[in-house]
């Protein structure tokens, strides 16, 4: 590790040029493994082209001959990677193996449409944000923070499943009241229900996060002293946002602009032509030419918006990030309030009486003659399309569904943070990996696992950790920039005892908060991979499966996915209000 | 502080261009107050183009559904050949047939000839993947004078008039046909409606065109959108964006207003297919097993939401001639009991697989295991995306397999789909039958000529194939069309390939 702060610039050189052949090597890799999944996949492109050309179409072995002569495929992976970039300087990325398009222009107007979405879904992240945070920012600017919040609100929000929202809002102002146009991408008005159903879970995730760190800033002495001063509570409230904020910025990348890519069930709801579908469609169809195009679009994204939100943490810090002149914030030992241990108890007891209920009745009970029943005494929730109980389905699916989201969210922290600890040199690979949708590594780590639930679990892990590693080298950046990381260095402290007593400690709550937020959206993601055949095969109960098999059913039965929905969120609010009740007076 | 602003300048004067980043056309595109006043039809389609709407992809129905492009031949209610852009035609032996031209107008405003007919069957003929309807026959189309074309076939085939009938062969202008290959019917149709723009996968216009044969059109003009999810089709018939979607879901069907609702019997039929070639479906009364295990009516009101038919056999009642020609299964081995499968099985699990591409397909494969459970075996799903699997069931990996297929393809004619999937050289044969009763069936019905003849000896092939305990028929599947209230003729096709016509209009 580079020493903590420098003025030499040969050091910043060489921290820069590490960080540029980072990002270099990332993206590379990235493309020659997405340029092999034709080959690695085991199944033969010109199968799944064939298909994708005419469905009904026999696949002869002339035929198949017929697609693997036209497209070259005998030429091997390299030879069209290296025909695929040297076309790039010409501007031409190839013809589709599907459709026999230029693949640019589609790639292109696809890239600019799920850009626009996703500039909405920012603008509605910024106004949740900055909703859920008003309070804590108000008070405490005023220092008028009396208790500690544990953001249920947050995390209640947090929980809510964007394609289940989207469905509910394209049904509520598109069918029934008739607002905005119900899908299609035809003007300003198709943009709100999107953003709405995007903008809302990932502002809440964020705002938490902002809730949750503020506390902490207005509790450094320098606010007590501009406060005594009488400079205004704007004043105070802005300039405590500004160190928030940067701290928070890289929490965009894979929440916000990942979106870009990885908005696909809420593209298909409103039928929007997002970049999202097109790969996930070049993908299945191993349509080479669109889907690495798509890739290194996304790539590109992402290292611009990460070396975009980079710049805006340098101005937003100013001069004292480099001249390690930066305060430690540290939360201050605020009373708890009572209501959040009541909220946890609550929500534990709920989640408890679900489960203890559920594992007493067959969740796997099929009658066709009970299809679709509302809530009952026979079936307190009501049952699905086949007339299972959905009680037994949720209280069954339980641990299975927690069990994996914490192992894979446990997996993901530990890499995020070693990754985040290792500096520059990793930044190219978050900002690489970010805006890399699941599904897509899904279908890299189907070709390596095969259909299972541990493929599921490998395809989560080696995106979800990106969120933590940007949130842990924002931190520690920080960090390493304050005064008295300096003062544990001149009095001789090693790396191993900075970042056992200081770096750690001071990183390791933030990240632990951001992981609880996220938890509902990893139980979907895995769910998300099923149709790849990877995670638990029907009829097996899990939550995020419960939520996506019975999202049809939504305005039909919605008693069908509220009660796992409710579950779900049940979880997060827990999550969130046992771990604030547990931190004891920091 | 100041690079920042530059940039945030910088975002902010990009924001607008962004904006802009619609899908092009939005103008004309507030479908429901233009276009009722326009005359013009707002269409959702399911499957987005593959292939830029050319003929010799999945897209080809889409041309005949919006009535683009025309083929000699058409077909009839009953799926008999009827004339199209050939008036008359004459078997002159047993492989040389006599098509005579009517007089008919490109979109381009070119007239069709034998010579643009002979180029477009020529080009078909040679097309780098062959349109499935041409992979069991090869054409060699003649121009005898302006208007009368001479088509001959290597080996005797008695349904070329409905094989000509495929959207595949649908006859396009010369302009159509591009040096490399691609097939372009924007503008190079002969139907009353021709293709003005097509805009990538999601949206084309069509508008009427004013020298059709058969006179103009009574709509306008269409405004097509393509819209995958089948929840989002529903909503936009709901919301009145469109006046007619296509394939509404069972689960969204319900929520369609009684006189929008339109069901049509479909010749797809769903089935168990069960792997003959190795595993424990290798044993002949353990399929009888499962056979008698499973039944496919339990699915009907659950899983089909009352959209569906009870299977009476391979072809269900969109095949108008079946019923009555319906012979009786005899020779099935008989099933063994539920102690019988326990120990013949001895715990090897029966893996069931489906696909997640219809969303039915799940939810049948979950209640047949339950009936399979029953039965004594011991079952374990595998679910997943069709082009995912397909590799797998080509090499029998699975047990049993919860299969939709239209037993109809482009000929129109049941013995192509017979002869893919259960003959022993069958190139669809995932359940590996290989039966030299069913492979003598299939063979006489191909080489019969007459037509009530062929349709007997389909059913006698049939009742072979069902005998050999393959394959166990579950449900005619129906298709809900979603036809709002203002519009008038549109036609409720069983092989899914007409839609709107001439006379389809808004009230």
């Amino acid at each position: 590790m580079s020493s903590v702060t420098s003025d030499d610039s040969a050091d910043a050189r060489t921290v820069r040029w590490r960080a540029g052949a980072g990002r270099v090597v990332a993206g590379t890799t990235l493309l020659t493994a997405v340029a092999l999944l034709p080959w690695l996949s085991g199944t033969d492109p010109a199968l799944t082209v064939l298909r994708a050309r005419s469905a009904d179409q026999d696949p002869t072995p002339a035929q198949l001959a017929a697609v693997r002569e036209q497209l070259g495929l005998d030429e091997g992976p390299f030879t069209h990677l290296a025909r695929w970039l040297g076309g790039l300087p010409r501007g031409d990325a190839g013809t589709s193996w599907v459709s026999g398009e230029p693949v640019l222009p589609e790639v292109t107007s696809a890239f600019a449409v799920s850009v626009t979405m996703m500039l909405g879904a920012l603008v509605v992240t910024i106004a949740v944000a900055a909703l859920i945070s008003a309070r804590t920012l108000y008070l405490g600017s005023r220092r008028a923070l009396g208790q500690r919040r544990a953001g249920t609100g947050a995390a209640f929000l947090a929980a809510l499943p964007k394609f289940l929202l989207a469905s509910l809002l394209a049904t509520v102002f598109g069918v029934w009241l008739g607002w905005f146009p119900s899908s299609g991408w035809a003007g300003p008005g198709s943009m709100v229900l999107p953003a709405l159903a995007l903008g809302v879970p990932s502002g809440a995730v964020i705002g938490g996060l902002l809730d949750q760190s503020l506390p902490a800033t207005f509790h450094e002495p320098w606010v007590r002293t501009w406060h005594a001063c009488g400079l205004s509570p704007g004043h105070i409230g802005l300039h405590a946002l500004r160190g928030v904020l940067a701290g928070l910025l890289p929490q965009l990348l894979p929440t916000v602009v990942a979106l870009v890519g990885g908005a696909v069930a809420v593209e298909k709801i409103f039928n929007i032509p997002g970049l999202g579908r097109l790969a996930l469609d070049a993908a299945i169809a191993q349509d080479f030419p669109p889907l690495q195009t798509a890739t290194l679009a996304l790539v590109l994204l992402g290292v611009v918006a990460g070396l975009l939100i980079q710049a805006l943490r340098r101005a937003l810090l100013g001069p004292a990030l480099r001249d390690g002149a930066l305060s430690a914030p540290h939360p201050p030992a605020l009373p708890r309030r009572r209501s959040t241990r009541r909220v946890a108890v609550f929500c534990a007891l709920a989640l408890v009486t679900l489960v203890v209920a559920g594992l007493l009745r067959d969740p796997l009970h099929v009658d066709t003659a009970a299809r679709l029943l509302p809530p009952s005494a026979a079936h307190p929730l009501g049952t699905d399309a086949l007339g299972r109980d959905l009680l037994a389905r949720l209280g069954h699916g339980a641990l299975r569904t927690a069990g994996l989201a914490l192992a894979v969210t446990a997996v993901s922290i530990v890499t995020g943070l070693l990754l985040g600890m290792a500096g520059q040199v990793s930044a190219g690979l978050t900002e690489v990996m970010s805006t890399l949708p699941a599904v897509l590594v899904g279908l890299l780590t189907t070709a390596v696992t095969g259909p299972s639930v541990w493929g599921a679990a490998c395809a989560v892990c080696l995106v979800g950790w990106t969120p933590y590693a940007a949130q842990a080298a924002a931190l520690l950046e920080q960090e390493r920039a304050t005064g008295h990381i300096l003062a544990s260095i001149s009095c001789g402290a090693d790396s191993a005892h900075l970042l056992r007593h200081h770096l750690l400690p001071a990183v390791l709550p933030a990240v632990l908060r951001n992981a609880v937020l996220r938890l509902p959206t990893t139980v979907l993601v895995l769910a998300s991979l099923g149709f790849l055949g990877l995670g638990e095969q029907p009829p097996t109960p899990e939550w995020g499966r419960l939520l996506s098999e019975n999202q049809p059913y939504l305005e039909l039965a919605p008693w069908t996915v509220l009660g796992p929905a409710c579950a779900l969120v049940l979880v997060s609010v827990l999550a969130v209000s046992g771990t604030a009740s547990g931190r004891r007076g920091a | 502080m100041r690079p920042t602003c530059r940039g945030l300048a910088a975002a902010l004067a990009l924001t607008p261009f962004l904006a802009g980043c619609f899908v092009p056309g939005e103008g004309d595109s507030n479908t429901d107050a233009n276009a009722a006043s326009s005359g013009r039809l707002g269409i959702a389609l399911a499957v987005p183009p593959a292939q830029a709407l050319s003929p010799y992809s999945n897209d080809a129905t889409v041309l005949s559904k919006l009535s683009v492009a025309e083929g000699l031949t058409a077909l009839d209610q009953d799926g008999a050949a009827a004339p199209a852009l050939a008036e008359s035609w004459t078997r002159k032996d047993v492989t040389t047939w006599v098509f005579e031209l009517r007089k008919a107008k490109f979109h381009d405003g070119t007239e069709v000839t034998a010579e643009s007919v002979v180029n477009a069957l020529d080009h078909a003929n040679a097309a780098k993947t062959k349109p499935r309807v041409l992979s069991d026959v090869t054409l060699t189309a003649k121009a005898e004078d302006a208007d009368t074309v001479t088509i001959s076939t290597k080996t005797a085939d008695p349904v070329l008039p409905l094989r000509l009938a495929s959207p595949a062969l649908g006859i396009l202008a010369a302009k159509a046909y591009a040096q490399d290959g691609t097939v372009s019917p924007v503008g190079t149709g002969t139907g009353p409606f021709k293709i003005t723009d097509l805009t990538g996968k999601t949206k084309a216009a069509l508008d009427r065109f004013d020298d059709y044969w058969g006179g103009k059109a009574k709509a306008s003009g269409i405004d097509v959108t393509w819209i995958a999810d089948g929840t989002a089709r529903a909503n936009a018939l709901r919301a009145g964006e469109v006046h007619i979607a296509e394939w509404i879901p069972t689960a969204q069907a319900e929520l369609l207003d009684q006189d929008t609702r339109h069901e049509v019997p479909s010749v797809r039929t769903d089935s168990l297919v069960l792997n003959t070639a190795g595993g424990i479906f290798a044993d002949e009364s353990l399929r009888a097993a499962a056979r008698e295990a499973v039944d496919g009516s339990a699915l009907v009101d659950s899983v089909f939401g009352g959209y569906a038919d009870p299977a009476q056999g391979l072809f269900g009642p969109a095949v108008p001639w079946a019923a009555d020609k319906r012979v009786e299964v005899t020779g099935r081995a008989t099933a063994a009991t539920t102690d019988q499968v326990k120990s013949k099985t001895q715990g090897t699990t029966l893996r069931l697989a489906t696909y997640t591409n219809r969303a039915e397909l799940p939810e049948a494969a979950t209640v047949l295991q339950q009936q399979l459970e029953k039965a004594g075996f011991t079952v374990q799903q595998d679910v997943r995306e069709y082009t995912q699997m397909e590799a797998d069931l080509l090499a029998g990996r699975y047990d049993a397999l919860v299969f939709s297929r239209v037993t109809l393809l482009d000929t129109g004619d049941a013995v192509a789909y017979l002869a893919s999937d259960f003959t022993s050289s069958g190139v669809y044969n995932i359940a590996g039958v290989k039966d030299s009763g069913v492979d003598q069936a299939i063979t006489s019905a191909a080489e019969e000529g007459d037509t009530a003849q062929r349709q007997q000896k389909i059913m006698r092939a049939e009742a072979e194939i069902l005998r050999t305990g393959a394959i166990v028929p579950l449900v005619h599947e129906k298709v809900v069309q979603g036809i709002s209230t203002d519009v008038e003729g549109v036609l409720l096709d069983p092989r899914e390939r007409s839609l709107v016509n001439v006379d389809t209009h808004l009230k």
